[in-house]
């Protein structure tokens, strides 16, 4: 696979047809990456929390849901009347810890968030590895567009998604 | 709201770290036989949402750990971590048999861990009471045993979440007998720190 920008949590990344985005060790965070199959560009954020309630929403639009998605868009270039034509994948919003006596359930909201959000600006969601108990780390090739998901003591997932993004195909 | 830190708070800081954690340090060896010693403790802040570099293992390594919920008049969030390897030892140690892998995790062994981490934060607690006054009660530990940085990171994001300030006290812990290291996090609820420094004066 090609070199990965990482996003770190709260960052965001981008690149356009070539490279690779991906996160390390998310948790409850939820990998939020975004396709423009019209520009082949792609963004990634890394989402901690549902709802902004820090003054650093502004500095750090990637932290929350409801400021990553807008994030991204302007990235991409796209304005939220044309963001049906974007896809988007989500990664992560695990829940680790079990039996927890005061269960915030912060990845589950996470996740619940980001489709609320993502379905009011009509963005399909192509590929989806969330919730659960596990841990992610994740890759997406923007050239190929393969993702592959690592989870502890789990056969890592890969999958092609170019069709699903329409992916230009080059020749080789 | 953050409290403002200067150098002899984060001492103090440190300070509470020695203590309390050097009674749940005896309070494990006095459980396995074997003598564990404490490194400094650090006191790291997390201003930017950015994870420290906590614990020097890799990000993607498997690690265990509990996180206990604190009540009273020093609450916050405890956490103690213990890479795979390290686990394997308290295990052997303490029930003369080891899982291989994440899928021979029985619940003995999940128990196991959650009682060392009984033991000794009730220890810390203690230490840090008889030297403050305050009271505290901790709730039972929730147990993860997954990838460093998803574990981490899911406990500082509930800090985040819970407004607890920005901060951690993160004190290692090792043994020369064998390959072994624990990490022990606490994460103070907001307006704590300052009723710590209120009772020591500073």
């Amino acid at each position: 696979m090609a070199e990965v920008k990482l996003a770190g949590m709260g960052e965001i990344v981008w690149t356009r047809s070539t490279g690779a985005l991906g996160c390390i060790g998310l948790g409850s965070c939820v990998g939020t990456l975004l396709f423009d199959p019209r520009t082949q560009a792609a963004a990634l954020a890394h989402v901690m929390l549902p709802e902004a309630h820090d003054h650093d929403a502004l500095t750090m639009p990637g932290k929350y849901a409801v400021t990553a998605v807008p994030a991204l868009l302007r990235l991409l270039d796209t304005p939220q009347t044309l963001a049906s034509r974007l896809k988007a994948i989500l990664i992560g919003g695990g829940e680790l810890f079990q039996n927890r006596s005061q269960a915030l359930r912060i990845g589950e909201r996470n996740v619940e968030t980001l489709h609320r959000i993502l379905s009011e600006l009509r963005i399909g969601v192509v590929f989806e590895h969330t919730r659960g108990s596990s841990g992610r780390s994740f890759e997406f090739d923007v050239a190929t567009g393969l993702i592959r998901v690592r989870a502890v003591g789990a056969t890592p997932v890969e999958q092609d998604l170019s069709t699903a993004l329409g992916i230009f195909r080059r020749a080789a | 709201m953050t409290t403002t830190l200067n150098e002899l708070r984060t001492d103090a800081l440190r300070e509470i770290g020695n203590i309390g954690l050097g009674g749940a340090v005896t309070a494990l060896s006095d459980l396995t036989g074997v003598l564990f010693t404490l490194e400094a403790p650090q006191v790291l802040t997390m201003d930017t949402g950015a994870l420290p570099s906590l614990c020097c293992v890799a990000p993607e390594s498997l690690v265990v750990g509990t996180v206990s919920r604190v009540n009273g008049d020093w609450a916050g969030e405890a956490a103690f971590l213990f890479p795979w390897e390290s686990a394997r030892v308290l295990w052997q140690i303490l029930v003369q048999t080891a899982p291989e892998g994440l899928e021979d995790l029985s619940e003995l062994y999940q128990s196991v861990i959650n009682e060392v981490s009984n033991i000794m934060l009730g220890n810390y607690l203690q230490g840090i009471s008889q030297m403050t006054g305050f009271t505290m009660h901790m709730e039972p530990p929730a147990f993860a045993a997954d990838m460093a940085m998803a574990v981490l990171s899911s406990i500082l994001v509930e800090a985040l979440y819970g407004q607890r300030e920005l901060l951690a006290i993160e004190t290692a812990f090792k043994t020369p007998e064998h390959e072994f290291r624990g990490y022990f996090l606490y994460l103070p609820e907001t307006g704590n720190l300052e009723k710590l420094f209120g009772v020591l004066g500073i």
